[in-house]
């Protein structure tokens, strides 16, 4: 016996190793064909000439960037992406610390408000887009119904008609969207924060809200934090949301970069697409090292 | 005293705000999608009036195909979900137990592919779909969505594995038992809950996942009801917002039913995928 376990040991380590690589195989094969190929093909696509209708395909270096470097309607998106991903996950952040300070508090009816909160979460995008896109309709929608109804506006108000209004209105149903998921982790936070704490500031005379300031607030940062880089990527990459609730309208005003590159490739201009997916990449990555960078920042200036 | 019932006055009026916020425009679908017109707002002269006939239309009229729609999103969803958890369990159980070469590599690569934007990836698909003629069919949405939802999976699982104790496994081979048997007999059944989380994660991003399905399908064979619902047209022009909010009822209550009933493997799930370091 002591033989046999002993012949196993020896063996262990390099048919371990083996039998790993096979266990890891499959992802492997997957994620590298069916995403790592294709990133790096769409790179490739974009130093080509490469219009569904108009053959051939051909090599044309970086002329695809300098297409993109002067294209207005690019960097018009480009900044729409942007001022989206800022507004949007500011608010977001807001509305779901409100969601999580409520659902935190021992009360009646908490075990129901924490299944309420995850709606939103749970419906289907497109679905959310669609509904969103019957109540801002202007003739009979929800919104100028309450509007009017309650004197908030004297005449209804035309919601995805000018690009303002379709910028807003894609924010508040993107919050409406993302605002649960911020919730839950922020609720996540609020659990961990030790409840002495809280026991010493009232102890002190701290009021809720100086408790809020100087307890909740701190404590929370790191995962603050964290979902903020979780959501600026996200929304950076938006796509389904503004595609159906404004189709990038009007006139263009809510187009975001993947809304760009999408109708580029529906267009069937795949290198000029890839050009811009690439970039779309990049800005992503961009925002990510800063967002490190400034947690990294944060740490050092702790200690 | 008084500060605790100011601020039970204050959860409560939060408490209110929110259900308005998060119900009111589900509730507004069901109740267009059980009006007789969707315009009962608009004025006096348009009761509203209560019937059946969207969902009757969409269930009956076999060349809306939103219920082809459905079954293609349930279909694809699940066949991802078996596919996806599988795969993510074995390769899960290999970074959190085994000694090898290169894990670190595969682990931040797999992670760090979670950050490209599906946009960088959908016209090479499509051109590598046209290639293989696979345009149009399930494949072309299964494959792309187990790649896409790995990391995902895999973080979740992997925090999950390694709260179990690593002699677990040690024991069951002293035992005699092979690192397979380890891992189907040991560590899968007691990380159940971390697999039905990941499994209900899986299953709604791939029932609601939608630039992929808009870009790799045509028509009812394989279209999703994601792809269904945002291009409903109707039969007879006009947007038909009774069959489209009926539509949209049918495709969210599943979901919605999930997310209520499991909640709680829901939240694990969402803050193991975010707040594992």
């Amino acid at each position: 016996m002591p033989a046999k376990l002993g012949r196993g040991a020896i063996s262990s380590s390099s048919s371990e190793a083996g039998l790993a690589y096979l266990l890891l195989a499959p992802v492997i094969i997957l994620v590298g064909g069916l995403i790592l190929v294709p990133v790096f093909g769409t790179l490739t696509l974009s130093f080509f000439r490469d219009v569904s209708f108009l053959p051939p395909v051909k090599f044309i270096g970086l002329a695809n960037y300098r297409r993109l470097l002067s294209d207005p309607n690019f960097w018009y998106s480009a900044f729409v992406t942007v001022m989206f991903a800022l507004v949007a996950v500011f608010f977001e952040t807001v509305l779901g610390l409100f969601y999580a300070l409520v659902i935190n508090e021992k009360f009646r009816l908490r075990g129901i408000m924490r299944a309420v909160v995850l709606i939103p979460w749970a419906i289907p995008t497109i679905v959310s887009a669609k509904i969103w896109q019957l109540m801002y309709n202007f003739n009979y929608g929800l919104l100028n119904y309450l509007f009017v109804h309650f004197h908030l506006s004297s005449h209804p108000v035309n919601w995805l008609g000018t690009p303002l209004s379709a910028f807003t209105s894609i924010v508040v149903s993107d919050v409406w969207k993302t605002a649960p998921f911020m919730a839950i982790l922020f609720l996540a936070g609020l659990q961990s924060i030790p409840a002495a704490l809280y026991e010493a500031a009232m102890v002190d005379g701290a009021s809720m809200f100086q408790r809020f300031w100087n307890i909740t607030l701190p404590m929370l940062r790191p995962i603050i934090v964290i979902a903020l880089i979780f959501r600026t990527i996200d929304s950076l990459r938006i796509f389904d949301l503004i595609y159906v609730l404004t189709g990038g309208g009007p006139a263009g005003s809510t187009t975001s970069i993947s809304v760009y590159g999408f109708k580029l490739y529906i267009l069937g201009d795949f290198g000029y697409g890839s050009a811009v997916s690439v970039f779309t990449f990049v800005l992503i990555l961009l925002f990510t090292i800063m967002y490190l960078k400034m947690g990294r920042f944060q740490e050092g200036m702790k200690h | 005293m008084r500060e605790q019932k100011k601020k039970k006055l204050l959860v409560w009026i939060g408490a209110i705000v929110i259900a308005f916020i998060c119900l009111s425009p589900f509730i507004w679908m069901l109740a267009v999608s059980f009006a007789e017109r969707p315009d009962f707002l608009a004025s006096a002269e348009t009761p509203y009036v209560f019937t059946l006939q969207n969902y009757r239309q969409i269930i009956g009229t076999k060349d809306l195909h939103v219920m082809d729609y459905f079954k293609n999103s349930l279909v694809v969803a699940f066949v991802v979900t078996v596919l996806a958890v599988t795969i993510a369990s074995f390769a899960g159980y290999a970074v959190s137990r085994m000694r090898f070469r290169g894990k670190m590599v595969i682990i931040l690569g797999v992670l760090a592919v979670s950050m490209f934007p599906q946009i960088s990836i959908v016209g090479y698909l499509f051109k590598l779909m046209t290639t293989l003629r696979w345009i149009n069919t399930y494949k072309a949405l299964i494959f792309p969505y187990v790649a896409w939802v790995m990391p995902i999976s895999l973080w979740i699982l992997i925090s999950y594995f390694m709260q179990l104790p690593m002699d677990l496994d040690e024991a069951a081979m002293v035992d005699g038992a092979n690192r397979i048997q380890a891992l189907i007999k040991i560590i899968l059944p007691l990380s159940a809950p971390g697999i039905f989380s990941t499994s209900l994660l899986v299953f709604i991003s791939a029932f609601n996942e939608f630039m992929f399905a808009l870009m790799l399908t045509t028509d009812y064979h394989a279209r999703t009801i994601p792809v269904g619902i945002a291009l409903f047209e109707g039969l007879h022009g006009q947007i038909p917002w009774g069959q489209m909010m009926a539509s949209s009822a049918i495709a969210s209550i599943p979901l919605v039913i999930l997310t209520l009933i499991f909640q709680r493997y829901i939240v694990q799930g969402l803050t193991a995928g975010a707040l594992k370091e």
